[in-house]
């Protein structure tokens, strides 16, 4: 039994449909071969297709009504042309028509088509009624179950039965008067679910409020004229009694529940402002929380508060202003000029004994405003500023206006707090980010320069018997731009170049790759130092910009002859030790990249030094003269000197990591912040 | 990070701007906004008084290479006064004083404007 009901209630539209309209066909068949319906069995058979085609009937039109749950205006307005047309028809035909004398013995064929289309029209429009009307009842209801409804509908169609009973059999007319008191009873219980008339918006209640009056009044006269003989009673009596007590039936439910809903709508009128707004500022509380999770747009954020601000805690004007060391920054304005706001914060702030702490609410406050032209008074009902507050800090305030009437309420006041709290959460998320996001670009900015500058040095050092080579190089966490490198000119000559970018970071080792490029090409082919650096720097002069210069030594080292041959554009002097006591060669000339004329040709010379046994030399740049200790004071050439002097006699290597140690141990913990570099040579003859 | 401060006076047509503190990769920009002030204003004729300046980066000496040339262009110049031993001598290492004017004091290179 269950599974023959499930297979007809659910099931898609269009299989309600197609039951409905064969359980209709069939209903239409029997009228044509049985239009005098005078035995009792055709009488139930009678009443059994027509309530079995009411209820498929009413099933594929639940499914109808119950698709816009949304606006029940369209519902009910569809109901009341229903009800409307309904009354016209039965109004008008009883005062063009008589009524039927004898109605049982009529049986022509127009009148089987006539009484079934009226009858079907009448039936189906009822049906629609009942269908709308239990949408209705379920409307917005979170937890009723169809029992209530379900019960109603039942004893309905038991009076309706009855009715159809009692022609049969007019003792048991009592049956159909209980049942039909019984239904009324239910009825009226069952119309007071009518809660989806809170949520209507104020217009449309005021609609709602006119429209259930005036259909309240026409299922009554549809009731009424069915209660009393006239044609088309007469009609839908004999296509089926119980049909009769079914309709009449419906126009009382009818009657009643809109009589309910329009009392109900107009107890709710008062009201009906105040709703609305608080179902705005629900959906601004909704919007904002979405707004929220949005953290890198900070600005759409901070507009997205001051907007709700308004909306939610009805002020005129709202606006944020954020605090930058000691300036007031406006960030988002809502319903105020971008200068207003900016002259009636600075205007509070001066006067309040910043920073505060809490929030604060100041009533009937004039302030007169001073801007570049004029001044102008302002006279605010009330003013609440509201604190930025993340872990004790704060990082601005919220400001929030009323000129009009009423001054802030709590609700909005405790609003107001609640959104400085959000925005006071968002801006620190969204420069927490931003710090994020540029220490994470500049580590990866100095991993790939740390990556270039190791690539451009040299892997080993080329010791040969009469010259012996060491280096050191440490590089600076953020990449200085120092470079020195080896060249073979050939089995007698070594070419060396220590240098110097100015700049850090990408910028500076991108540079050095190219001086590297440069110097590679041309130690083979200029043997002469003043004249490669010459052409080095017209070669730079190409590429390199304003801001950017290279300061370099380079140098030949004749290990046939023992001698070396150099030049220094702008780069620390040559350091040699020879006989344990340390000189500077300090050659004329300007670092490469400040000059592109002549100037620069002219003013850089060669050197040439007759090296001895045992001779050290020292090439270095200013990270080590430049490393600072906590007093800020430099290493310097001094310390440098002494050195060197102090250790000359040694192992090569061991002068290189003297150095650093007295380096390093000057300078203990203070970061450095330049690459340091040491080239050394000693020569034996 | 440390300290700089950059501040300027007139003297008829030419400007003489005082730097203090530490010229780095930091504080570079609030020099360059002076400079870029000057511009506006059709200042050309510029004395930069060290005599406050405590150290100077590469960065710091990028920024007068790159402002002198549009100064002298425009039939000035950016001259160099009051350098302190330790900072004249980075600049002299580089050879700057081929290239610019350094003088002892301001009165000396306010002179050679006129």
């Amino acid at each position: 039994m269950n599974h023959f009901f499930t297979n007809i209630i659910d099931g898609s539209k269009k299989e309600k449909l197609e039951k409905t309209l064969f359980s209709f066909v069939v209903l239409v068949l029997f009228k044509f071969l049985f239009p005098l319906v005078d035995n009792s069995i055709l009488v139930i058979l009678n009443d059994f297709l027509i309530y079995s085609t009411l209820g498929l009937t009413f099933i594929f039109l639940n499914e109808i009504t119950s698709s816009n749950t949304e606006n029940p205006i369209p519902l009910i307005l569809n109901v009341g042309i229903l009800s409307a047309i309904l009354f016209f028809i039965t109004s008008l035909s009883s005062v063009i028509f008589d009524k039927i004398e004898n109605i049982e013995e009529v049986n022509g064929i127009i009148y089987t088509i006539v009484s079934l289309v009226i009858s079907v029209t009448f039936i189906a429009f009822a049906i629609y009624i009942l269908s709308a009307l239990k949408t209705l009842y379920f409307l917005r209801q979170k937890q009723v179950t169809e029992n209530h409804f379900l019960r109603m509908l039942f004893v309905i169609l038991l009076a309706s039965f009855a009715g159809t009973l009692s022609k049969l059999n007019p003792d048991l007319a009592f049956v159909e008067k209980t049942f039909f008191i019984v239904s009324i009873v239910l009825v009226l219980l069952n119309s007071f679910r009518v809660s989806w008339i809170a949520f209507l918006s104020k217009r449309q209640k005021v609609f709602l409020l006119l429209i259930s009056i005036i259909m309240s009044g026409l299922f009554g006269l549809n009731f009424a004229m069915f209660s009393e003989t006239n044609i088309i009673e007469q009609i839908v009596f004999y296509f089926s009694p119980g049909v009769r007590v079914f309709y009449i039936l419906i126009m009382l439910y009818g009657t009643i529940y809109f009589g309910i809903v329009f009392f109900t709508t107009l107890f709710h009128l008062p009201t009906a402002g105040a709703f609305d707004q608080k179902r705005e500022e629900i959906t601004s509380l909704i919007d904002l929380s979405k707004l929220m999770t949005q953290v890198l747009d900070f600005k759409e954020l901070a507009d997205g508060l001051t907007e709700a601000t308004n909306n939610v805690c009805n002020s005129d004007s709202a606006w944020i202003v954020i605090e930058n060391d000691d300036e007031h920054e406006l960030i988002s304005v809502s319903n105020i000029g971008y200068l207003e706001a900016e002259g009636v914060s600075n205007n509070l702030l001066k006067e309040l004994e910043l920073p505060l702490t809490d929030v604060l609410t100041l009533n009937k406050k004039v302030l007169k405003v001073k801007f570049q032209n004029d001044e102008r008074t302002y006279v605010f009902q009330s003013i609440i500023i509201a604190p930025l507050k993340v872990h004790d800090r704060i990082n601005g305030y919220l400001f929030a206006t009323k000129r009009q009437k009423y001054k802030f309420d709590k609700d909005e006041i405790k609003a107001i707090g609640a959104f400085a709290d959000y925005a006071a959460l968002a801006i620190e998320n969204a420069k927490l980010i931003k710090e994020s996001i540029e220490k994470e670009r500049m580590e990866n900015e100095l991993e790939v320069a740390r990556n270039i500058q190791s690539k451009l040095l040299p892997d080993e050092n080329p010791t040969s018997d009469k010259l012996e080579v060491d280096a050191l190089f440490v590089p600076a966490f953020e990449v200085g731009g120092d470079y020195y490198d080896y060249f073979k000119i050939d089995d007698d000559k070594l070419a060396f170049v220590i240098a110097d970018v100015s700049g850090k970071g990408v910028s500076a080792s991108y540079i050095m790759a190219e001086v590297k490029g440069i110097f590679e090409s041309l130690s083979q082919v200029i043997l002469n130092p003043k004249e490669l650096l010459i052409k080095t720097n017209d070669i730079l002069g190409k590429s390199l910009d304003k801001k950017s210069f290279v300061t370099a030594l380079y140098g030949v080292i004749d290990k046939k002859n023992g001698i070396i041959n150099f030049a220094r554009a702008g780069h620390m002097p040559l350091l040699i030790c020879s006989g344990g006591k340390l000189k500077e060669y300090l050659s004329k000339g300007i670092g490469l990249g400040l000059d592109f004329t002549d100037r620069f040709n002219s003013n850089i010379e060669n050197m040439e030094i007759k090296l001895n046994n045992d001779d050290i030399l020292i090439l270095y740049t200013d990270g080590v003269t430049e490393s600072q200790n906590n007093e800020n004071v430099d290493f310097g050439l001094e310390r440098l000197k002494n050195v060197v002097e102090d250790n000359c006699s040694g192992e090569l290597s061991d002068i290189t990591k003297n150095i650093f140690k007295e380096v390093s141990l000057f300078s203990k913990e203070k970061q450095q912040h330049d690459d340091l570099t040491l080239v050394l040579f000693k020569w034996k003859n | 990070m440390a300290d700089f401060n950059v501040s300027s006076r007139e003297d008829g047509e030419i400007s003489v701007v005082k730097v203090e503190g530490y010229l780095d990769a930091h504080t570079a920009p609030d020099l360059e906004n002076e400079f870029n002030k000057m511009i506006e204003r059709k200042r050309y004729k510029i004395v930069v008084n060290f005599s406050e300046l405590n150290y100077i980066s590469s960065a710091g000496l990028g920024v007068f290479m790159a402002y002198v040339e549009t100064m002298r262009e425009e039939n000035g110049d950016i001259k160099f006064s009051n350098l302190k031993d330790d900072v004249f001598s980075i600049f002299d290492l580089l050879g700057f004083p081929v290239l610019y004017e350094f003088y002892k004091d301001e009165e000396e290179a306010i002179k050679k404007f006129r």
